[in-house]
């Protein structure tokens, strides 16, 4: 092993957790490494919808939320690269009772944790986003809400890591780690990799990342589809959302219509990303909830739908922070809507491991968990 | 603005001519024929403005890959080498800047 | 519409049509799917049904071969969906499933076998100017004249690799319009020796032959070992310059010639469509000498997903008459495999198309090979010229994601939006995979192009149809899956 092979910190997995995480640590004079089986922010990171909607994120997430949102619309400062990030206003939409009633509720425990927005009626949601449906019954409306280009992770990224000094290895595949008395060995099919410390920061794959070092982490993964129209003319103007997730929609300045929601797709951590699949119902069903809430939609063409792997834990709170039991360990990831939390938690866990105090607390990876939904 | 010359004459009868509408203009098609033929015959080349550079585009690939001949055609957006031709039809080129 | 067959052909053209009539004259229950309104693919395309046939000799023989194969498949019995979009294709427990959109509404099919025959797209190759109007494909062409007895323009360039080049440039001379200029990327030395590989399809040959000396006899400017070097014009095309190039296309010092047209038919060889088959996940390898990627198969199609074959160009190219007999050949396979024809009958008939296949494949590999990838026409592309025609991205665009790090095809098209526009990378696609290999070292480290659903664009009104949004749109097993790994506050149905 040489020299160039030692590092302070290793990180293995380069997707934004892993990267924000890198980045930290060497604007924080630590000498980094990244491990990538394939590039950087090709899952996950780079594959989602691009939601900056704090409102639609759990109550427990939210100054995280209100933190990340305002790093995304700055990225040129803090990344040198543009992230196309754009504010707008956003609106969750509900179109039964029922669905009001549970919006009603979820958002009154929102907007308590800070959540920036306010509940209004139809005809006034109508009024901020004139291509709106007849029939919404109430909806939140938050005018701190917007969307970015994620498929820009990865290269932003790589050239603010770059400039930090970060080593970055794109294409090497961990095999595994053994804890060695101060510090890991890390084999990889590029060579071994030493490192005082280790971040595993693997999304969906943190699971396995977890038994490298005998530990079991409790990660289930979603597999969701999203879907984008070519581009079109202005049809929407804010952020559109539906009660129970299942619909985001957001028209970027290209006039491409991104259409999200979580609906589930074919797919697990051990298939080859070009042979997950697309549930035909699925699409559908995500496409008729966008016609219904937006119908001049009915117009565009839908040119492609992709699909990526979602870490999600059983209380829905991610892991950040020191692996249970492997002094020197770290894991950060699993954060739903991780994308749009992403940049502050790199932070806060490259700052506690640069013992500073993190701006926000850390998620104990350690923490008792309920039963998994996916479980049951 | 009409090129019958370029449709060859033998080996096959075409039906009459008939009237189509192309941004208001009036340009004389073969019912049948694909669209794009027909506009291409017209005369009616350039079919759209590329969405970044606003450079003008026109059919390439005549099999329904290239997606370069879009046009609205009776208020829906169809590939126009996919599209027969119909007496009376009304196409815009939507995708043609101002 | 949900349906259910035995087998799926997915393609009309030669290798499709001969499959779904081998499988559906020995009873098996097959559904034929395009998404032309006529059997008959690119090569026997079938003409638009209001023209009426006055002179069948006038048409050539591609249209008696395309008559005789439509004949064949209406008889055989095989059910058919022309003027269907598949925008999925799909694996299920049992088999295979595709989703199509037609005027109708939404179709669906499932059956335990499919066969694939998607045919090919063309090599495109940038160049300065290609984007102008008036510049259009070698088979779109061949399409206009054919099906559409159609001039591609008053006076034409014709230009690429291939036998498509002289076929298409007589073929217009010989419909009364002008060929301004053919340029051809082989030598006449290379076209004579591939002739001796030829001799299996003496027909094809002597039809190649003629070709040649009606364009000759018309006067035509026949420019061997050349390429277009830029097409100009103002809204339309009106002047495209050739010069001359090397035997892999770099081009060469030498004299430029401009030539003043309305159209440009211009096209580098053909590519497997292989959207399908990588759905599919089938195995795939690269061969440069077979048009590029291409799924591997044995020689009845069948690939390395069971109950999966791939007929004709699809599967490497080979040209229309390979296709006609490796369709036939995978249709009496899924015929054998399903018990409608046992073994002994299956080898009388397969041994006889075996050898067949074997002769027109010598014809096809010799063509295939005049149509590979020369990656000195690369250094025709400018730094200012658009790779990526739906996204307007640059060659120096592309190559500066590349010298930021991006490794391969699928990380340079997130860096780059190029081929993610609505031809999804289909257009651009080849150009693209030469960049990255010309700096990576090679096209299998450059990566495939992921293929995604939908296959074609597709309406959203058409995928949406009509339906009733109450709480119980959130009854539907699609639903519940997707409601089921959410939060508790989220649920709208319990």
């Amino acid at each position: 092993m040489t020299p160039t092979d030692s590092f302070d910190t290793a990180v293995i997995g380069g997707g934004l957790m892993g990267c924000g995480t890198a980045l930290r640590l060497a604007r924080g004079g630590r000498r980094v490494v990244v491990l990538e089986r394939r590039g950087l922010c090709m899952e996950a990171s780079g594959v989602n919808a691009g939601s900056l909607s704090p409102m639609i994120k759990r109550a427990a997430l939210m100054p995280y939320a209100l933190r990340s949102y305002d790093m995304w619309q700055n990225t040129r400062e803090w990344l040198g690269g543009d992230i196309e990030a754009h504010r707008k206003s956003g609106l969750i939409l509900a179109f039964t009772e029922r669905e009001a009633e549970l919006l009603e509720k979820m958002m009154r425990e929102r907007i308590e944790a800070g959540a920036p927005a306010e509940m209004i009626g139809g005809n006034r949601a109508k009024e901020i986003e004139p291509s709106l449906a007849d029939g919404v019954i109430l909806a939140a409306w938050s005018q701190m809400d917007g969307h970015g280009n994620s498929s820009r992770t990865g290269h932003v990224f790589h050239h603010a890591m770059t400039e930090a000094g970060v080593d970055i290895r794109q294409g090497t595949t961990v095999q595994g780690i053994a804890k060695t008395g101060a510090g890991f060995e890390i084999g990889t099919d590029k060579g071994d990799v030493r490192a005082e410390t280790v971040v595993l920061a693997g999304g969906a794959w943190l699971g396995r990342m977890g038994q490298w070092l005998g530990v079991d982490l409790p990660i289930g993964c979603k597999v969701n589809q999203m879907s984008v129209t070519e581009r079109m003319p202005r049809i929407l103007s804010t952020v559109v959302n539906a009660q129970n997730g299942l619909l985001t929609m957001k028209q970027p300045p290209n006039g491409t219509v991104v259409i999200g929601g979580g609906w589930q797709a074919r797919g697990d951590i051990d298939m080859d990303p070009g042979t997950r699949e697309i549930i035909p119902g699925c699409l559908t069903g995500n496409v008729q909830v966008a016609v219904h809430a937006i119908p001049a939609m009915r117009q565009a063409r839908l040119v492609r739908s992709w699909i990526g792997l979602e870490a999600l834990t059983p209380d829905m709170l991610p892991l950040i922070g020191p692996l249970p039991g492997v002094d020197g360990a770290f894991v950060i990831g699993a954060c739903r809507g991780g994308w749009e939390i992403g940049p502050c938690l790199g932070e806060i866990l490259g700052d506690h491991m640069l013992g500073r105090e993190p701006a926000l607390p850390l998620f104990d990876p350690g923490r008792p968990q309920p039963q998994a939904r996916w479980a049951a | 603005m009409s090129r019958v010359e370029m449709r060859v004459e033998g080996g096959v009868i075409r039906p009459d001519p008939v009237d189509i509408e192309v941004d208001g203009a009036t340009v004389t098609a073969v019912e049948g024929e694909m669209l794009a033929a027909a506009l291409l015959a017209a005369g009616v080349l350039h079919l759209r403005d590329s969405p970044r550079a606003g450079t003008p585009r026109g059919a390439f690939c005549f099999m329904g890959v290239c997606q370069e001949c879009l046009v609205e055609a009776d208020g829906r957006l169809v590939q126009s080498c996919l599209e027969p031709v119909r007496a009376g039809m009304h196409v815009t080129r939507y995708g043609r800047r101002p | 519409m949900s349906d259910i067959a035995e087998l799926i052909v997915l393609g009309g053209g030669p290798a499709g049509m001969a499959a779904a009539t081998a499988a559906a004259d020995r009873g098996v229950d097959t559904v034929i799917i395009d998404e032309n309104a006529a059997p008959g693919g690119q090569v026997y395309r079938s003409m638009p049904a209001s023209f009426r046939i006055a002179d069948r000799e006038a048409l050539g023989p591609d249209h008696a071969i395309g008559d005789r194969l439509r004949s064949a498949l209406e008889s055989s019995g095989a059910r058919t969906a022309f003027g269907h979009r598949v925008w999925s294709a799909a694996h299920t427990e049992g088999g295979f499933r595709m989703e199509a959109v037609w005027s109708g509404g939404r179709a669906e099919w499932n059956a335990g076998r499919l066969v694939a025959a998607p045919g090919t797209t063309e090599r495109l190759l940038p160049f300065p100017g290609w984007t102008t109007p008036g510049v259009i494909g070698l088979a779109g062409a061949t399409i206009l004249l054919k099906a559409q007895r159609m001039l591609p323009g008053k006076a034409v360039v014709v230009a690429g690799a291939g036998p498509l080049v002289m076929a298409v440039a007589a073929s217009i001379n010989k419909g009364g319009g002008k060929v301004a200029a053919v340029a051809d990327l082989a030598s006449p030395g290379e076209w004579l020796a591939a002739m001796p590989r030829m001799t299996g399809r003496a027909d094809l040959l002597v039809r190649g032959l003629g070709w040649m000396r009606a364009i000759r006899a018309a006067g035509v400017p026949v420019l061997f070992r050349h390429a277009v070097r830029a097409a100009e014009g103002a809204g339309a095309l009106e002047a495209v310059t050739l010069g001359p190039v090397d035997r892999e296309g770099h081009p060469k010092e030498g004299q430029l010639r401009r030539f003043g047209c309305d159209a440009l038919a211009i096209g580098y060889g053909l590519v497997p469509s292989t959207e399908v088959s990588r759905l599919m996940g089938a195995e795939h390898r690269f061969d440069a000498l077979r048009g590029g990627w291409a799924p591997v198969r044995d020689v009845e199609g069948a690939t390395s997903v069971p109950g999966f074959h791939v007929a004709g160009d699809a599967g490497g190219i080979g040209g229309a008459a390979v296709a006609e007999v490796a369709g036939r050949l995978a249709g009496l396979a899924v015929a054998r495999d399903l018990g409608r024809i046992d073994a002994a009958g299956h080898q009388q008939e397969a041994g006889p198309l075996r050898a067949a296949l074997a002769k027109a494949d010598r014809f096809g590999a010799t063509m295939a090979r005049m149509m590979r990838p020369r990656p000195g026409l690369l250094d025709i592309c400018t730094p200012d010229t658009v790779v990526c025609r739906c996204e307007d991205v640059t060659r120096a665009e592309v190559e500066q994601v590349i010298a930021a790090g991006a490794l391969e095809f699928n990380q340079l098209k997130q860096w780059s939006r190029c081929g993610m526009g609505p031809c999804q990378g289909r257009m651009c696609g080849e150009a693209t995979a030469m960049l990255i290999a010309k700096h990576v070292g090679g096209r299998e480290k450059a990566g495939l192009n992921r293929a995604r659903v939908p296959i074609r664009p597709v309406p959203l009104d058409q995928l949406a149809g009509t339906f009733a949004y109450d709480d119980s749109f959130w009854e539907s097993d699609a639903a519940k899956l997707s409601l089921n790994v959410l939060p508790d506050e989220n649920q709208v149905s319990r």
